[in-house]
């Protein structure tokens, strides 16, 4: 054969390993991100088996903010019911925001802090929250970098190729960031 | 802000793009300024994804030159080979003495061998390090704070919570190994258990954590086999040169390429004298900059610096010694077990960078708001 056609055969063999790597590394970015929100939906399982137990032993001493405890139940039956992904983050953001609200109300009962039950259920509870939020950093990291795969030059082209979808951050919601008003009086 | 520059000989104002000085044609020193300005640049660099890039790439840049000094020794061992002992005959118009077959085969070699050794080092395993150190499996019951932070840390960065050890000791440390991500271990000391807040431990295997995910423990691993490899192949070199002396009369050919044969095994002397020294700056350097890289990366995974700037601090400010390290271990841990307690240890064939200068870089980093 002559150089020629050498040449050609050695750009077709490059351009397809350039191909197929780049495609796998969209593959393992995606799987990343399914990875991370499994780990996160670990975590937000275990809140909503916690939440029930802490509104049973709470409620007879907070009886002036039944209001609240019912916003925190509606919040984790929404949360639990919540089909798709975009769905799920809204609905978790809801809890997480209405929680963060009853956790503050909290404050004002100190014979509830009293309770080792409560006590301990709380520091369960609050533990999951950070757990929550580190899985959340690492998943939205991670929808960074897949983000970033499909959109940037030349792996966007792959990706528009095999219908690569951009996935959705998890982000908090005002209320959670919103510092909570402490009464004084 | 200056736009002129002094000339040294004249001290005549010169402009910055000029080399030589306008009045005496001195040269004009250019390089400080520029100096200051990549400084400047490292510094800027305040954001930790910027910062774990520019580190990786210094780590590989060492690592290359690892790989370029052992594929010399093999290419000069070939190659005074082939003028010596005139193996292939060389013909006058051939320009062997800078290209060598010999040489070729001979660096190929020395890779080669350099990568079979790693596997073998990679397959032998990790647990020799806890009981070198005397750890222990901590219990959740016991440690459950310590469980917390660890188990938060691995999923900041996505991997499975790591076996937790703890050494009875009241020094202050913490340090992490393991081949890969998914099967490592990470120990601390009770001092440090003891001694910190929340945020300061978080911030302590957050840098642990960081040596797992970014493959530390295999990095130093190559590395040192790489160390291995050049130092006992100098030292053969000089050893059989010695030997060698008595024993002229192998060496055959004409003058000309005797004359070749030894300059090329006095180069070949020279830099076996000098490779293993080297060698070990760089294998000091690529510990330092996996150091600086941890600690960028803790900060990535717990999005809060100052946790870390306090406990360097604290376990700067310590006195307790750390009885169960030993020198085989001491680049496993956050802050070297034998650093010299009374001045800053800041020389070239430290394991771990001064902990003023990680302090300094953290705090560049902590400059950013993170949300």
């Amino acid at each position: 054969m002559e150089t020629g056609s050498w040449i050609t055969i050695g750009v077709i063999v490059v351009a397809i390993i350039w191909v197929v790597s780049m495609y796998n590394n969209l593959v393992n970015l995606r799987n990343q991100v399914k990875n991370a929100w499994r780990q996160i939906d670990v975590q937000l399982k275990r809140r909503h088996d916690l939440i029930p137990n802490l509104v049973e032993v709470t409620k007879d001493y907070m009886e002036y903010e039944q209001e609240t405890l019912q916003q925190v139940i509606k919040a984790r039956s929404n949360a639990m019911g919540a089909g798709s992904q975009e769905e799920a983050i809204a609905a978790e953001g809801m809890l997480s925001g209405v929680l963060g609200k009853f956790f503050a109300l909290m404050e004002n009962y100190p014979d509830l802090k009293a309770n080792e039950n409560v006590s301990r259920l709380m520091e369960e509870l609050s533990g999951t929250e950070n757990k929550i939020a580190f899985s959340r950093q690492f998943y939205n990291d991670s929808v960074m970098s897949l983000n970033n795969g499909i959109e940037t030059f030349p792996s966007n082209l792959i990706a528009n190729m095999f219908t690569f979808k951009p996935a959705t951050y998890f982000e908090v919601p005002e209320i959670e960031k919103a510092t909570p008003s402490v009464n004084l009086r | 802000m200056s736009s002129q520059i002094t000339c040294p000989e004249c001290s005549a104002l010169n402009s910055t793009h000029s080399k030589t000085c306008r009045l005496c044609g001195a040269l004009l020193q250019k390089d400080k300024p520029a100096k200051r300005r990549i400084l400047k640049k490292l510094l800027r660099r305040t954001d930790f994804m910027a910062a774990a890039r520019a580190n990786q790439r210094a780590t590989q840049k060492l690592v290359a030159i690892l790989f370029i000094i052992a594929a010399i020794l093999g290419y000069l061992i070939g190659w005074s080979v082939q003028l010596s002992f005139n193996v292939i005959p060389v013909d006058a118009s051939d320009p062997v003495l800078f290209f060598s077959s010999w040489g070729l085969l001979g660096s190929s070699a020395l890779l080669f061998i350099s990568f079979i050794w790693t596997w073998i080092a990679f397959k032998r395993g990790d647990r020799i390090v806890m009981k070198m150190t005397g750890a222990h499996i901590a219990k959740y019951d016991q440690e459950p704070l310590l469980f917390n932070v660890v188990e938060e840390m691995s999923l900041a960065a996505g991997i499975p919570k790591p076996i937790i050890y703890i050494i009875e000791t009241d020094a202050m440390n913490a340090f992490a190994t393991g081949m890969s991500p998914h099967r490592a271990s990470l120990g601390v000391t009770r001092g440090l258990l003891n001694n910190l807040t929340r945020d300061e431990l978080q911030g302590v295997i957050g840098h642990e954590m960081g040596h797992i995910v970014n493959w530390d423990i295999r990095y130093a691993t190559a590395v040192s086999v790489m160390v291995g490899l050049i130092v006992l192949v100098s030292d053969g070199i000089l050893r059989g040169s010695i030997y060698g002396r008595h024993r002229p009369g192998r060496i055959s050919g004409g003058s000309r390429n005797n004359n070749g044969a030894a300059i090329v095994i006095i180069i070949m002397l020279v830099f076996a004298l000098l490779a293993p020294l080297i060698a070990r700056f760089v294998q000091m350097a690529v510990s330092r900059q996996r150091e600086f890289l941890a600690d960028a990366s803790s900060v990535r995974l717990t999005r809060h610096p100052q946790g870390l700037i306090s406990a360097l601090e604290k376990l700067g400010a310590e006195t307790v010694r750390f009885e169960e390290a030993n020198r085989a271990t001491q680049h496993l841990f956050i802050v070297n077990p034998f650093r010299n307690f009374s001045e800053k240890a800041s020389s070239l064939m430290a394991t771990h960078p001064p902990l003023n200068k990680r302090i300094q870089r953290l705090r560049n980093l902590g400059d950013k708001k993170f949300d």
